[in-house]
């Protein structure tokens, strides 16, 4: 059986043992915990960092999906999803995922994208008129894109209004 | 400063480019830009191999990089690094070792030892430096994926947090475990995840964010049984047939049956037993069943036989059950002849 050893990897037959069993590895474990070698560094108090975890990537994407082949784009990227297009945003079995670029590449016909700059993504300025005239009525799937790579496009921040100033009261102040 | 988070850029996207050439078939790559404060994520497709710059300037608040790998079916996507890129944040790699060279995502089994290196660098000493300049917490969490669990589909937001510590000063620290601490009343059968992540402090203009995180997979301790042959049975005919039940062998494994004379013996290398071999290249692990039959050739002398069943995985070879038995297949005729004259 040395071709075995060889096999996977290792330098020499090592020594046989048997399994370990449940009382070994419990015992081997309460020892270890008073060992832990995360206590020899400064305990921190803070204890809310795990709430800024990445989220699954899955959660925080859209599918794209027709002949067999499929991509994800950030939430948010696809700007109309014509009602006959609407199947193409689930994945089919046996889909060949694919990154965005070569996707696209292969699914020209169906898919528009809108170049859109880093103020209008993070809500910041507002996209052209024209160009939200033609999303309504184009026929294909829209997806927002930065330099060619799909976007999400943040909820418009509207700039609050300017607080209506009382000329009197403004002329009372010192 | 821009100059110089651009140029960190390229580097996250070389080292995004290192495991897509080690990915296995069947899996795809994503690089997900996230911008803070604002939110806005764009997808930069990564090449198998290279390098390239982003174009979506980093803002104040960071910008964080995630290194995705999907399996189309099931979908499922594994977080495989990451990286935050901001004005004051220190940078930080965490690295995890096991005696299992499988990559991407580093794994072993729940009774073996790892190590985790932990990398800070860019963090500075001064009272009046920014808070979030001044250290990091590194997080370690521990999920069990349930009995049988795969690991597929689970929340990562159930995951146990351990104690935690904080991080002030640069350079590398190995922490060493024996084994797992994921939770489970089997020790032999724990099958989950460990991750460590490194998390920036909060100020006024950046977020507590994550810095860099990785985690191992814990694989379950493999048993089997041998059925249709008892210890100490008497063979005088032919070998029964055997029942092999296998479960959990490791992903990277191969299991046999041998079988030697003489008692039991730790590191004998005996006669392997026809079709009892099984070899195991997966990322899962694998539970088998296997009916041996027709092996008779194998036992070839009288006397008392061991037959056990070995799995050799990347820590070794391990003995799963062992049964010992006698062989005496001599028919003796005890007879008397007479004659008459």
């Amino acid at each position: 059986m040395c071709g075995l050893h060889a096999g996977l990897g290792l330098a020499a037959s090592p020594a046989m043992q048997d399994a370990a069993t449940h009382e070994q590895l419990a015992a081997q474990l309460r020892k270890i915990q008073q060992q832990d070698p995360m206590q020899l560094l400064p305990a921190s108090q803070s204890g809310e960092a795990s709430r800024h975890a990445p989220k699954d990537l899955l959660s925080q994407s859209d599918i794209l999906c027709f002949g067999g082949l499929a991509t994800l784009v950030p939430k948010r990227s696809v700007l109309r999803i014509p009602p006959n297009l609407a199947p193409r945003m689930q994945i089919t079995p046996g889909a060949t995922l694919m990154g965005w670029s070569e996707f696209f590449a292969q699914n020209r016909g169906w898919i528009t994208t809108v170049e859109l700059s880093q103020g209008q993504a993070e809500g910041k300025l507002p996209l052209a008129e024209d160009l939200t005239k033609s999303l309504v009525d184009n026929p294909n799937l829209v997806v927002a894109t930065y330099q060619g790579g799909p976007i999400s496009l943040m909820p418009l921040k509207v700039p609050p209004p300017a607080a209506a100033v009382d000329p009197k009261t403004e002329k009372s102040k010192p | 400063m821009k100059t110089t988070l651009f140029r960190l850029v390229p580097m996250v996207l070389a080292a995004c480019a290192l495991v897509a050439a080690q990915t296995p078939a069947g899996y795809t790559n994503f690089i997900r830009q996230i911008q803070s404060p604002s939110g806005v994520q764009w997808d930069a497709t990564v090449a198998a191999t290279g390098e390239q710059l982003s174009p979506l300037p980093v803002d104040l608040g960071g910008t964080r990089f995630e290194l995705w790998t999907v399996k189309a079916s099931p979908l499922t996507s594994y977080l495989l690094d990451t990286c935050l890129v901001g004005t004051f944040v220190p940078v930080a790699f965490v690295e995890i070792h096991s005696e299992d060279p499988y990559r991407p995502i580093p794994r072993t089994r729940a009774d073996r030892p790892f190590s985790v290196d932990i990398t800070v660098s860019g963090l500075l000493g001064g009272p009046t430096d920014p808070v979030s300049s001044r250290g990091v917490n590194l997080l370690r969490h521990v999920q069990s994926y349930g009995v049988g669990g795969t690991g597929a589909e689970i929340d990562r937001n159930q995951a146990t947090l351990l104690p935690q510590a904080a991080i002030t000063q640069n350079g590398t620290r190995t922490l060493s475990y024996a084994l797992t601490s994921i939770p489970g009343a089997d020790r032999t059968k724990v099958r989950g995840e460990e991750r460590f992540s490194v998390f920036s402090l909060q100020d006024y203009q950046t977020p507590e964010a994550q810095i860099a995180s990785q985690y191992i997979q814990i694989w379950p301790v493999a048993d089997g049984s041998l059925s249709g042959l008892s210890a100490g049975q008497l063979i005088r005919f032919a070998m029964p047939q055997i029942t092999v039940t296998l479960n959990d062998l490791y992903p990277s494994s191969t299991t046999y049956v041998q079988a030697y004379q003489g008692d039991p013996r730790l590191g004998v290398t005996g006669k392997t037993i026809p079709g009892s071999v099984l070899v195991t290249n997966d990322v899962l692990p694998q539970s088998r069943v296997l009916t041996l039959k027709d092996y008779d050739a194998v036992f070839d002398e009288e006397g008392r036989w061991t037959m056990e069943i070995v799995t050799v995985t990347p820590f070794g070879s391990d003995r799963l059950t062992h049964v010992s038995f006698d062989v005496a297949r001599i028919i003796k005729v005890n007879s008397t002849l007479t004659t008459i004259e």
